[in-house]
């Protein structure tokens, strides 16, 4: 019981470290984008958007494998990479592994769910609302 | 070996209490916040659709989306935003598909005062959380439309929950974890107050890719009336009246764009073409000097067409 409830003070430790960093390490200026170019912006007939309208085909058609891999619709496609902005296709293309995908609250591992309990508790995460 | 667990014991105690002293701390408020917005505000007229499986990305934009009067619904959205095999929805999609219904996706500032000045404003907000741990995440939109500043609550249609009320803390802790993101939608010709010059830029040339600069034409104006000293707005708005024939007033905005930003190529070349365009070729020159003397894409088009007037000019001596 001793060794118990040791392992499971260790434990807790462990997890409570790890939740206090990011919040205390939060990023304070999420805003580090580089604008949108004037040029992209607007103006047709701009000088020398060859290039970038190169890239931005290679990165739709990238945008478009992905989405099908992922399981969307193949009348869905086009209208999706269509929809999005040259920046948010690139955005897309280099980055959607990484990207979190807002699902809501899943199942979680029998640990999980006691980490969970106590910073729920603790007012750090709202995974079950009735702990309060 | 028990030795080293009931130190560790202690360490657990101490840590624990410097954690639950700095829990207990709430997310700073501007002091402005409280005297400018009212105690309490709830978007009552946001309807309620629950999420079925993890399909809160199409409920939460089902939700603001019919709070704009825009006509659609859950199963609409689904195929439309969401990834099957990340069983979820990503950011960049959720802003594009807003723009499929003819409204403005605009992220706000990634503050808590900025989120309930919106609130106040009347607009609901879709927010993005992290419910759990980042070693452990569980990433989740929902709708805010409200809060209490009493009670520090604040108050979300999130999830199976129709109205979730929770401490602004808590929020914050889930909300710090992606980066404070969230975005209101306005129809366009209209900019919520509080958005920042640059996401507002961002968002209406976005909105313009896909519906094309006259559609986004009041959008810019509504920008440049919140930002009159926003050079890109100008140059922007330039463009969209240029495209909706209105060729005076495209070029006085050039020449707004001009005046504020001295540095700005772009819109001295386009300041240039429209004057060439409307037969003023002394003064196009000039515009397309300064353009051609500013390092960037539009110097080798300024040249272009600096060269074909000395040429013109010359032929017509």
């Amino acid at each position: 019981m001793k060794t118990l409830r040791a392992y499971l003070s260790t434990l807790l430790i462990a997890a409570l470290v790890i939740t206090s960093l990011p919040v205390a390490a939060a990023p304070a200026a999420p805003q580090s984008m580089d604008l949108v170019s004037t040029q992209s912006v607007l103006s047709a007939d701009r000088a020398g958007a060859d290039r970038e309208r190169i890239n931005e085909i290679l990165a739709r058609a990238d945008v478009q494998d992905q989405l099908l891999k992922q399981g969307v619709d193949l009348d869905e496609v086009d209208a999706r990479v269509a929809a999005l902005s040259d920046a948010e296709a690139q955005q897309m293309a280099e980055q959607l592994e990484q990207l979190p995908a807002g699902a809501g609250v899943v199942g979680a591992l029998f640990a999980v769910f006691i980490i969970l309990l106590v910073t729920d508790i603790l007012g750090l995460t709202d995974v079950y609302p009735f702990t309060r | 070996m028990t030795y080293l667990f009931a130190n560790a014991r202690f360490a657990g105690v101490f840590i624990m209490l410097l954690m639950l002293s700095g829990c207990a701390r709430n997310p700073v408020l501007l002091q402005s916040t409280y005297q400018a917005l009212p105690p309490h505000a709830e978007i009552t007229s946001v309807p309620f659709y629950a999420q079925t499986e993890f399909q809160c990305g199409p409920a939460t934009l089902a939700m603001v989306l019919n709070h704009q009067d825009v006509a659609t619904d859950v199963e609409q959205l689904i195929p439309q935003v969401f990834l099957p095999e990340r069983d979820g929805s990503v950011q960049p999609e959720m802003l594009a598909t807003v723009r499929r219904y003819d409204q403005l996706a605009y992220p706000i500032r990634g503050t808590m005062d900025a989120l309930l000045g919106h609130l106040a404003a009347g607009d609901p907000v879709v927010v993005m959380q992290n419910l759990s741990l980042p070693i452990y995440p569980m990433w989740h939109y929902a709708v805010a439309i409200g809060y209490d500043l009493p009670s520090e609550t604040l108050i979300l249609r999130s999830g199976e929950i129709e109205r979730h009320t929770l401490s602004f803390s808590r929020f914050d802790a889930t909300w710090a974890r992606t980066e404070r993101w969230g975005f209101v939608v306005a129809e366009p010709g209209t900019l919520p107050a509080g958005i920042s010059a640059r996401n507002a830029l961002e968002a209406i040339s976005a909105y313009e890719e896909s519906h094309g600069p006259r559609a986004a034409l009041t959008s810019w104006e509504a920008f440049v009336k919140h930002h009159p000293t926003n050079a890109i707005g100008q140059f922007a708005l330039g463009n969209a009246l240029y495209a909706d024939q209105q060729i005076d007033e495209a070029r006085n905005a050039f020449e707004r764009a001009t005046a504020l930003d001295k540095e700005m190529g772009a819109a001295w070349l386009n300041l240039g073409l429209v004057l060439l365009q409307q037969g003023a070729p002394s003064a196009a020159h000039e515009a397309l000097k300064n353009a051609a003397a500013l390092e960037g894409d539009w110097q080798a088009k300024a040249s272009e067409h600096l060269s074909k007037l000395a040429v013109s000019s010359a032929a017509s001596q």
